[in-house]
């Protein structure tokens, strides 16, 4: 396909399966098409046997290093590298026997990251939501309307399809997959023009994953304004949880709060995309004005289970002693780890090249501008909101 | 017909399968990750059974 072509030509009428661009959104989405139960099963148990090793890696390798030359490296990486690592080392050898698509449909990155998330409100009390949510809402919204309209404007700019554009725009603003997702059905895009961007997400989010929590050390960033920062910035929430975990259980706790405020808002901006496209691009007809309704319809609702999570977790450490509510809280975090690794592993499972180079160099080049623009701008807004935020 | 048109007919948008699924995987992830926390905080998941 030529320069840009995702925006401007016609989609390929073959089969799902035998497209080379829809298998990638499908397995983004985690449902490849003709995929059946047994071999989703099948791929949920090679999931959960690389969560083991991930989790066996995790515990034993700090301890089997001590004393040798790796000591500090041992030390310092966490389960979501050898969790990705492992992922596409799997990956690597699924596409190799040509396993990987069949058992895509148990790589569910969305389900395991959510309920890693929900499970994640367990820890955080209910007062920390409360006071980082005013900052976090202003942040997402100044964040997501000021990228969102500058990549809208360079995709403009650059000649790319006006759908294109508005997934683009509101992948790398708003939350990575699930925001593409909600774009696509927003202005019903095309499938392939999905797989380019839930694509260009993970290609960007798993670097970001390793460098931000590097140059938010680098740049002695405070725990709360690097959890800010990676949670206004990097697009994928798995993404963010991986590096947001990297840096510590604070920035971790900000990272989340801010990223689930995103979330909560995506579903603004997909009525925003349906009702500009309705009434101004296509001027359909037929279009209806979206009421709270549609509202309703998208919004995430696992930002609510997160929520209820640290009601309970808050109400119930409030009844019992200290040393009760620190072992309980700790099993809810075993847990959590055990969902989080099972998504980073499926992100590593799901990723593939086969798109991006089909994509052609203008939409790469528009994500890319757009990723410097959201880091430099998550950047000043978290150290103006969150430098005085403390989650202790 | 429009080549526009024609190309829309044939192409489903990619919103209904994705977009469904992830509502029901919202719901899914939400239920699980609080009956799991109800479930540690009753104690049916003790202290040392998660490894």
């Amino acid at each position: 396909m030529s320069a840009g072509g995702a925006g401007v030509t016609p989609r390929d009428p073959e089969p799902a399966a035998e497209s080379t661009a829809e298998p990638a959104a499908d397995a983004v989405e985690g449902r490849p098409a003709g995929s059946t139960w047994p071999l989703a099963l099948a791929g949920l148990v090679v999931v959960l046997a690389l969560a083991a090793v991930t989790r066996l890696l995790d515990k034993n390798v700090p301890g089997l290093l001590e004393g040798t030359a790796l000591e500090d490296l041992g030390a310092a990486v966490e389960y979501p590298v050898y969790a990705i690592v492992l992922g596409l080392l799997g990956n690597a050898v699924l596409t190799a026997t040509g396993l990987r698509d069949r058992l895509a449909g148990g790589f569910r990155t969305e389900f395991f990251i959510k309920t890693g998330l929900v499970l994640l409100g367990a820890s955080i009390n209910l007062k920390v939501i409360a006071t980082a949510a005013g900052p976090a809402i202003v942040q997402a919204i100044v964040l997501i309307s000021g990228v969102f309209l500058f990549t809208w404007w360079l995709g403009g700019r650059l000649g790319l399809d006006d759908k294109l554009r508005a997934l683009l725009s509101a992948a790398v603003s708003i939350c990575g997959v699930s925001a593409a997702i909600a774009a696509a059905g927003a202005v019903q895009a095309k499938r392939e023009q999905l797989a380019y961007s839930a694509s260009l997400v993970i290609a960007f989010a798993l670097p970001s994953i390793f460098i931000l929590p590097w140059l938010a050390t680098a740049l002695g960033l405070s725990p709360e304004v690097a959890g800010a920062w990676i949670g206004g910035n990097i697009d994928t929430t798995a993404a963010v949880t991986a590096a947001g975990t990297i840096v510590g259980e604070e920035a971790l706790q900000v990272a989340t709060i801010v990223k689930v405020t995103q979330n909560a808002l995506m579903g603004v901006v997909a009525i925003a995309l349906t009702a500009y496209f309705a009434f101004k691009i296509e001027r359909r007809p037929d279009a209806r004005r979206p009421g709270l309704g549609d509202l309703w319809e998208r919004f995430p609702k696992f930002v609510l289970g997160f929520v209820a999570a640290s009601v309970i977790a808050t109400w119930w450490l409030s009844t019992v002693t200290a040393d009760t509510g620190k072992a309980t809280i700790g099993v809810a975090n075993d847990l959590r780890v055990w969902f989080l690794i099972l998504a980073f592993v499926s992100i590593g499972l799901e990723f593939r090249v086969a798109s991006l180079k089909e994509a052609g160099w203008r939409p790469v080049g528009v994500f890319a501008a757009a990723t410097v623009v959201n880091v430099l701008l998550a950047l000043g807004l978290a150290a103006l909101l969150f430098s005085g935020f403390s989650v202790t | 017909m429009s080549e526009t048109e024609a190309v829309r007919r044939e192409e489903p948008p990619a919103e209904p399968s994705g977009w469904t699924s992830a509502i029901n995987e919202d719901w899914a992830a939400t239920i699980v990750g609080l009956l799991l926390l109800v479930l540690v905080i009753t104690g049916v998941i003790p202290t040392g059974l998660v490894p």
